[in-house]
């Protein structure tokens, strides 16, 4: 009874808190301005962290790309974020969003120092705004919100899809003919073009162009001039003026819903809402189920089958990833689930009932780089899909979608489902084995002494090359070795070799295969140790103990690679500047990137990544935005 | 899912392919009545693991990577282009993509309409390439002045350390060959044949982007034609 009216008392006073205080439940605490269209959305609360992050470098990031261009002209130059003005007391969220007719990027964060954040933002202008107690300060297309002591820095770009539908039908309105994007690209890209420009008294100008591309430019601008007057815009001058419209309608629309009718994603997304209650370091949140919805991929689907659209995108409903970051002392461990609705969850969960095929371990050396495995049952997962799936079709009238039906159905009838999933299972693994020394040849000029005539000459060389073997689980050897018994009547670069198949020059027409189809495992390596040596396994060197428990219990999938290794013999050619900072931020680490997961169940998959590094830990801000941003860089 | 398979393991593979070094081989035969033939070989088959795995590659640094098939097709186009250009003829391109070698060769009335023909197809490509008005090659009967465009140096400048290890790797020949004895030449890293018809510079590519005073070279004949 006591317990009872203490508990009455402190609810009564929790509520009568909240109610009379609506600022600190709601509007000054940064993560309240976040908008209910976000479908992305990083969340540090230990944002001590990033206090000695230079501000130049935090604008680099793609993250805020998004928002920077026009922002930042110098203002950030030698300034930490802790010169920035900011309140390390709130967290600092940053959002992408994606609906219909907008796409929003932003960051919302806590004030502590106005005077400084202005020193950061000096190029925003205060605007009138008559909500109250906001204030509102523009650059370009660029808005930064203050209510209280929380900020929103917001950018809304309407989507391409509207404002080109809006463009163009003002564009037909006004009586001109079709309008594509690069018509004035390839005027630009012809020596002699002729173009034809209507004008709304169809009037017929004919510019032959000739020359150089300034002087085209130039001659396509006063012509356009002349052509045009001030009430006859340019397509371009049309879709910026639709644009500017939009922009300024969508930016209203959200600052109304976030400050008069206080609806944000906190209050709408409940999941969202106790993730941020988590204490981790950093959280994360992405809405798949909305993405779903406005995949811009999609925009015909849903306009041909807007029935079926609804019934696809109920399949997708609670399809949310939530995650935890942690910094440690030596490690980052990112904690992630996968959430489902019913049915897709009772597919994943079909599909993720595989035992773990225990035949990969003979194959993967103790001494490895990295290894993965993945255990599906594409039998079970099939057969759930078709069950939950073809229902969903079936209800569709339209001739195409029924024709299709048939057709899936028919193929479930005709095709002998169960030795296509014998011999695919689905579960695979891959093991990398370091770089060694593989034998090519190569062409040499040799030169004659007397007359420097040349001839060629074949010679052997040898290159680096990643020693890998990709495997996957099969109960029909005999259906592998048809193929390839086919192909070795074919052509002779297939050879059976007994214990393994070889397919010379088969990668980048220089190195052979080697295919060992045995102990229920379909192997493809490039390793001739393996092959020829180990087609049985590894035996006593193969993984065992803590290091294979690991890989078994790991229900779903399970990774390990050692960064160590690679890192200093990545193309950086193949990167972006940014992802070349990222690489070399962690180069000088070693470590080991190790992915785990759980059982799969109806409702979600849980997953673990943990960073474990070895050598200095000496800015886990830069990690964790590192972290962040090749999360928003995927997302997108 | 196998051709995502290939792209991934391609991909992959790149990381690690990056010891490369290529070779080229400039031939130029000048009759004395100024007439000749150039010839120039590109030799890529020390890398060919390397080139394979780019070209398996959709795009590589932002760029597109062309298919085996349309860099035939570009083949294709800029020898109709040269076969076109005044004072040109017997114009080959010979390519094999199995060892990455390319080798092109033509015949021109004069040296001047071959460096005419070289700018007008470099300017077609990239009008911006000043130095494509530089003379590199000068024939007065008597002596052949050779020289080359300053443009490699700039476009090396910015190469890391890897990379210029691997470019001092590679070879680049020079071979000047005449119907007429040499008497000398300038370069003192020309080397002369056993039968003085002709004059070779070896180099590698890095040196000579950073220095294309390495190949010049002017090279007096004697008078007298070979017997």
């Amino acid at each position: 009874m006591k317990i009872l009216k203490i508990n009455t008392v402190i609810y009564f006073i929790a509520t009568t808190f909240l109610l009379l205080n609506p600022f600190i439940s709601q509007s000054q605490n940064s993560e309240n301005l976040i908008p209910k269209d976000a479908l992305t959305v990083f969340s540090i609360n230990n944002i001590s962290l990033l206090k000695k992050i230079p501000l130049d470098e935090l604008i680099n990031y793609e993250f805020m790309s998004e928002i920077h261009s026009e922002l930042f002209d110098g203002s950030t130059k030698g300034k930490t974020i802790k010169d920035s003005g900011i309140d390390f007391d709130q967290k600092l969220n940053v959002f992408y969003g994606k609906s219909e007719e907008f796409e929003i990027t932003g960051i919302t964060f806590g004030i502590k120092d106005k005077k400084q954040l202005f020193q950061v933002f000096d190029d925003f202008q205060k605007d009138e705004i008559h909500i109250k107690d906001l204030e509102i300060y523009s650059s370009l297309f660029n808005h930064l919100l203050i209510k209280g002591n929380s900020a929103l820095l917001l950018r809304v770009d309407p989507s391409y899809f509207t404002l080109s539908n809006i463009t163009d039908s003002i564009w037909y309105a006004r009586g001109y003919g079709y309008f594509y994007d690069n018509q004035y690209e390839n005027m630009y890209s012809y020596d002699d073009y002729e173009s034809e420009l209507i004008t709304d008294d169809d009037q017929i100008e004919k510019i032959e162009i000739i020359g150089d591309d300034l002087f085209i430019k130039n001659q396509l601008e006063d012509t356009t001039d002349n052509l045009f007057e001030l009430t006859h815009k340019t397509y371009w001058e049309i879709k910026d003026s639709v644009s500017y419209v939009l922009q300024n309608q969508y930016f209203n629309s959200i600052i109304d819903e976030i400050f008069v009718q206080n609806i944000n994603l906190v209050n709408q997304d409940s999941k969202f809402a106790s993730q941020l209650l988590h204490h981790s370091d950093g959280i994360f949140y992405l809405d798949n189920s909305r993405n779903f919805e406005r995949a811009n991929g999609l925009t015909q689907f849903q306009l041909f089958f807007p029935e079926l659209f609804n019934d696809m995108k109920e399949l997708y409903t609670g399809n949310i990833m939530l995650g935890d970051i942690n910094l440690k002392e030596k490690s980052i461990e990112v904690d992630f689930q996968a959430n489902y609705g019913n049915d897709l969850g009772s597919i994943y969960e079909k599909l993720n009932s595989s035992k773990f095929d225990k035949n990969v371990l003979k194959y993967i050396h103790k001494n490895n780089s990295g290894f993965f495995t993945y255990n599906i049952d594409l039998k079970e997962g099939y057969n759930q899909a078709f069950n939950t799936i073809i229902p969903i079709l079936q209800q569709e009238k339209d001739p195409r979608v029924s024709e299709k039906v048939l057709y899936a159905e028919l193929m479930n009838e005709f095709i002998n489902t169960d030795a296509l999933f014998d011999t695919y299972k689905g579960s695979m693994f891959g093991t990398f084995n370091g770089i060694k020394k593989v034998k090519t040849t190569r062409i040499e000029f040799f030169y004659d002494e007397d007359t420097f005539e040349y001839g060629e000459i074949e010679i052997e060389n040898e290159e680096d090359m990643p020693v890998f073997a990709l495997g996957f689980s099969t109960n029909r050897a005999d259906i592998p070795n048809k193929i390839l018994n086919h192909f070795s009547r074919m052509t002779s670069r297939f050879k059976n070799m007994g214990k393994y198949w070889v397919i010379e020059d088969a990668l980048l027409n220089s190195i052979p295969l080697y295919i060992i189809n045995k102990n229920n495992l379909l192997i493809f390596t490039n390793d001739d140790n393996l092959a020829k040596n180990h087609s049985d396994g590894y035996g006593s060197n193969a993984l065992s103990g803590k290091a294979a428990k690991k890989a078994t219990k790991s229900k779903f999938m399970y990774g390990y690679f050692d960064w160590g290794i690679a890192l200093g013999d990545l193309p950086r050619e193949a990167f972006n500047s940014k992802q070349n900072e990222v690489l070399d931020a962690m180069k000088n680490k070693t470590g080991i990137l190790e992915l785990t997961s759980s059982k799969t169940t109806k409702s979600k998959t849980t997953f673990n990544l943990t960073y474990t590094f070895e050598g200095n830990f000496d800015n886990s801000g830069k990690y964790l935005l590192d972290l962040i941003n090749s999360a928003y860089v995927l997302s997108r | 899912m196998f051709r995502k398979l290939k792209y991934i393991v391609s991909f992959v593979l790149i990381f690690f392919l990056m010891n490369s070094c290529i070779e080229i081989i400039d031939d130029i035969s000048l009759n004395s009545d100024g007439t000749g033939t150039f010839k120039y070989t590109i030799n890529l088959s020390s890398n060919k693991v390397k080139v394979n795995s780019i070209l398996a590659l959709d795009s590589l640094n932002g760029k597109k990577v062309p298919s085996i098939k349309e860099i035939e097709e570009k083949i294709a186009i800029y020898k109709e282009k040269i076969e076109k250009k005044e004072g040109i003829s017997n114009v080959k391109f010979e390519s094999n993509f199995e060892d990455f070698i390319i080798k092109f060769q033509c015949d021109f009335t004069n040296v001047g309409f071959l460096q005419k023909a070289v700018k007008e197809i470099v300017i077609e490509e990239d009008k911006s390439i000043s130095e494509v008005n530089h003379t590199w090659l000068i024939w007065d009967g008597n002596k052949f002045i050779r020289s080359a465009p300053k443009i490699t140096s700039q476009s090396t400048n910015n190469l890391k350390n890897e990379d210029i290890t691997e470019l001092k790797k590679g070879k680049y020949v020079s071979i000047t060959r005449f119907d007429r004895f040499i008497d000398k030449s300038e370069n003192s890293l020309a080397e002369i044949s056993k039968n003085k018809l002709n004059i070779m510079i070896k180099t590698d590519p890095y040196s000579l982007s950073k220095n294309v005073e390495i190949i010049e070279n002017t090279i007096h004949l004697t008078p007298k034609k070979q017997p």
